[in-house]
């Protein structure tokens, strides 16, 4: 029991396995590049762009592609600090530590990515200063540990500037410590090529379902608080791949997705229609 | 008896040569939002609504029960102009009511195809269908069907003289094939209205008139505008002399097709007819003129854009900016705000008819609003707080015995300023004995309350104007001052007058909120309808200025937020404030306990 007290365990470290394939990801610009000198340079990168638009599927590619392990964590607007380094459990010899998903990147190298980081707490955002400046510490003050972060670590973050409460947004000194990629939609050929990867959906309909997005896409701010995403173009792609109707997998997976008011989700549906006939 | 026989048979020949289908009648107001949503969708101007466009003449031959009814001189045809997106009132051409809806919906993605290329009519109406029926599968796929019905509906080319009937010919091949017809054969009368297609520019040669921004204090609430219905109209300047020629009865209308430029004296009358009346006119000449009478009509006209004074104004008061859409500019000095403090406000209580609703509201603000904040790791508190425990187990250090969580009182670090709209609209009545202007005095003192009950910063400001060298500010709180017996006074005091010039307003509001310390800054407007001057200050310019006056203010690190009455607001709020930025109350009286739990909603 007295030893347990010191008994400070760390988690396993995880295994890296390099051999998966990257999840496909095409490419907009040069922003692959930029994620790579970002890395070799122990650069932290911020990404910003609409929901649905490739940002997670851009993380996990780039994992892949550097043969690094990813710790993805969705931020929400109850976790602490602890959630992201760490905390003590308690077992039937006392107390051990168990690592948090950014300790853990810390300590054995990989990408931390911190998923919509304007909804975690403002002090949960504090605690990534030390460690996406020169410095690259993770002060643990729990167990009076300062770890100094493995060459391969890399942390990540993202956020969707269009979706903001009225008094959420990412402070400006927290901001500036990142090198900045911005995502928008990718172009209407481009988008209908990944809708057709991601589905196996005919060239047509892939063609057709990226004009019914940026038909919408039009709307945005107007009508819609947010504007679809390439996600929904493959969820309605699939589904009208295993043999839904259209215009009903579009409702579905589209239109109904966008808004709970009914006369804006009959509006839509109006727009679906002319896209797709009947 | 001569009058009633003369009405039975005028019923009975308009009905036979009626070739509508009233049963299958699709309103404008049942689908204008949607309208609007796909207009947008397929690229139309955001800044754009749909209205109820005036029905258009044309020269296109009719039968003989068409002339001897009086019929179908004119048709209902849709068209764009900068102002608004202009679609048929209703629409019963067609037999089935979801042919005349598809062609509403046809109508409106039409009008969203790019119009910039100035294509002559024909060219243009081609070339937009052909390129909707390329992009949209489902549009081409009803278009189809709406040119079969509208070919059933034309005349048929057997029953036309030769010339007419190539011309038909022509029509209903551009409407088969779009784009395979390059120019069409002349005739002596001209086609039947291509319903499909959007109308032919106008080219009514129109009078530019520059008027004096006069003190036009004539607004009329008692005139009713029925309708919302758009008409063709022109300014036309009255002819300089004494002494009239007839004595104008405004009957007299209906045979007033074309203005005659003659002075005519205006006298009263109480016939109700007048909106039938103007829709029996082509087009409708106004003209300034110095007498009122008692009653009026109020329409909205398609009137050609007036001479603007841009002239920047040069005095030692406040001076503000002003938005031109049309030529892309921020004009600097177009508008003069001047500060107007309430006098005479003898200090007040609050109105007794509010004080169980106040202590309501401090009740359920203690829940809502999160001013508590948990403290982790106390000497003392209400819970345990299991983290520092187990670390204290974990070190076995002595020293560290804060094991309580514990609650504090949360320091808010904003500003807010409340800018309420004072103009004469508010004067209207929103129930029995209940003006707009008392919903917003009673909001005031409420969300007054609340505000210096939970301590947030707060200002209010109430604004109207009278064109663009009045805009007057009444401060009834200012940041700096305390919430008090003297401030609902002030409050108390507030009165509605002249117009909304929001943009100069919300411009002025941001410089005061721009020097606040706060680390967030709040401004809520408290509108009942569009901006609105008596000068050119309508309509899209209007919109537009108050636009850009919100971006800047955006662009300041300010949050505005708009609460509005105006149940129309769907269609141009979103391109103000944003989508997410503004709400509209459905019912006035309504608003002063809806305002305190929106500013909860939006600060907590």
């Amino acid at each position: 029991m007295n030893n347990a007290s010191n008994n400070i365990l760390k988690s396993i470290p995880p295994t890296t396995d390099t051999h998966i394939a990257p999840p496909p990801y095409f490419s907009n610009e040069n922003e692959i590049s930029l994620f790579e000198q970002a890395y070799h340079n122990r650069l932290p990168v911020l990404i910003k762009g609409p929901t649905g638009c490739g940002k997670t599927r851009f993380v996990e590619h780039m994992a892949a592609r550097l043969g690094l392990t990813i710790h993805t964590v969705s931020c929400h607007d109850d976790l602490s600090a602890a959630d992201l380094i760490g905390r003590h459990l308690i077992n039937h010899s006392g107390t051990y530590w168990v690592d948090g998903p950014l300790t853990q990147a810390v300590r054995y190298g990989g990408i931390c990515y911190l998923d919509e980081i304007v909804e975690a707490r403002k002090d949960t955002t504090v605690i990534l200063h030390a460690l996406s400046d020169n410095r690259r510490i993770l002060p643990i003050d729990r167990t009076g540990e300062i770890l100094s972060a493995h060459p391969q670590f890399m942390l990540v973050i993202s956020y969707n500037p269009g979706y903001q409460h009225l008094l959420k947004g990412l402070k400006p000194s927290t901001r500036q410590r990142f090198v900045a990629l911005t995502f928008d939609f990718p172009n209407a050929a481009r988008e209908a090529e990944i809708v057709q990867t991601e589905s196996g959906i005919s060239a047509a309909i892939a063609k057709q379902l990226v004009t019914l997005a940026q038909a919408l896409r039009n709307t945005a701010n107007h009508d819609l608080e947010e504007i679809p995403g390439t996600r929904l173009l493959v969820n309605a792609a699939r589904l009208i791949q295993s043999g839904c109707e259209p215009r009903r997998a579009c409702q579905a997976a589209i239109t109904e997705c966008l808004s709970d008011e009914p006369e804006i989700v009959n509006a839509l549906a109006n727009i679906v229609s002319a896209v797709f006939a009947g | 008896m001569e009058e009633k026989v003369g009405l039975a048979w005028h019923r009975l020949v308009t009905h036979w040569a009626n070739n509508r289908f009233p049963d299958a009648a699709v309103n404008l107001s049942q689908l204008s939002r949607a309208t609007a949503i796909l207009f947008r969708a397929l690229g139309g101007n955001h800044a754009l609504m749909v209205q109820a466009g005036s029905a258009t003449l044309h020269q296109a031959r009719r039968n003989w029960l068409q002339i001897l009814a009086g019929s179908d001189r004119k048709e209902d045809l849709a068209w764009v102009d900068h102002e608004a997106l202009r679609l048929p009132p209703i629409i019963d051409y067609y037999s089935d009511a979801a042919l005349n809806r598809k062609l509403y919906f046809w109508l409106a993605a039409l009008c969203a195809v790019d119009n910039r290329t100035h294509l002559p009519w024909l060219q243009h109406n081609q070339q937009a269908t052909q390129w909707l029926i390329e992009n949209y599968p489902g549009l081409a796929a009803d278009y189809t069907q709406l040119v079969q019905a509208e070919i059933r509906r034309r005349p048929s080319i057997e029953k036309l003289p030769e010339d007419a009937a190539r011309l038909e010919h022509a029509i209903r091949q551009a409407l088969l094939v779009p784009g395979s017809i390059k120019q069409l054969p002349s005739a002596r009368w001209s086609h039947a209205p291509v319903l499909l297609w959007l109308r032919p520019a106008s080219s009514s040669n129109e009078v530019f008139l520059a008027e004096n921004e006069q003190d036009s204090t004539h607004t009329d609430h008692n005139a009713q505008q029925k309708d919302e219905i758009r008409r063709t109209s022109r300014r036309v300047e009255l002819p300089k002399r004494k002494g009239g020629l007839l004595l104008f009865h405004p009957e007299s209308i209906f045979s007033w097709g074309e203005y005659a430029r003659v002075e005519h004296e205006t006298s009263e009358n109480d016939d109700d007819n007048l909106v039938q009346a103007a829709d029996d006119l082509d087009e409708i000449s106004i003209a300034t003129d110095s007498q009122r009478t008692a009653k009026s009509l109020r329409m909205t006209l398609e009137l050609p854009t007036r001479h603007i004074d841009t002239s920047a104004l040069g005095s030692d008061e406040m001076l503000l900016p002003e938005w031109d859409y049309r030529t892309r500019e921020r004009r600097i000095n177009q508008c003069c705000v001047k500060l107007q403090p309430m006098a005479n406000n003898a200090p007040c209580a609050l109105p007794e008819h509010l004080l169980t609703l106040q202590r309501r509201l401090r009740r359920q603000f203690a829940a809502l609003l999160p001013v508590r904040q948990r403290l982790k790791a106390q000497r003392d508190g209400l819970e345990i707080d299991i983290d520092p425990f187990i670390r204290h187990l974990s070190h076995r250090t002595d020293s560290d015995n804060r094991f309580y969580l514990d609650q504090r009182k949360h320091e808010r670090d904003l500003s807010c300023l409340l800018l309420a709209d004072l103009s004469l609209s508010t004067e209207a009545w929103a129930g029995e004995n209940y003006r707009i202007i008392d919903a917003i005095r009673d909001s005031l003192f409420l969300f007054a309350e609340t505000l210096s009950d939970i301590h947030d910063r707060f200002a209010l400001y109430g604004f109207n104007s009278k064109l663009r060298t009045n805009i007057h500010l009444y401060p009834l709180k200012s940041f700096e001052e305390v919430y008090d017996a003297g401030i609902r006074g002030r409050i108390n005091q507030i009165a509605s007058a002249h117009y909304t010039r929001m943009g100069a307003a919300i411009r002025y509001a941001t410089t005061i909120l721009s020097r606040q310390k706060t680390r967030e800054r709040l401004l809520l407007l408290l509108s009942d309808g569009k901006p609105n001057d008596s000068d050119h200050y309508e309509g899209r310019y209007g919109i537009e200025d108050t636009r850009d006056a919100i971006l800047s203010a955006k662009k300041m690190g300010i949050r505005p937020f708009c609460i509005t009455i105006d149940q129309d607001a769907h269609d141009y709020l979103p391109h103000i404030f944003g989508k997410e930025n503004f709400t509209v109350i459905r019912k006035p009286s309504q608003l002063p306990r809806n305002l305190s739990f929106l500013y909860a909603q939006l600060t907590r």
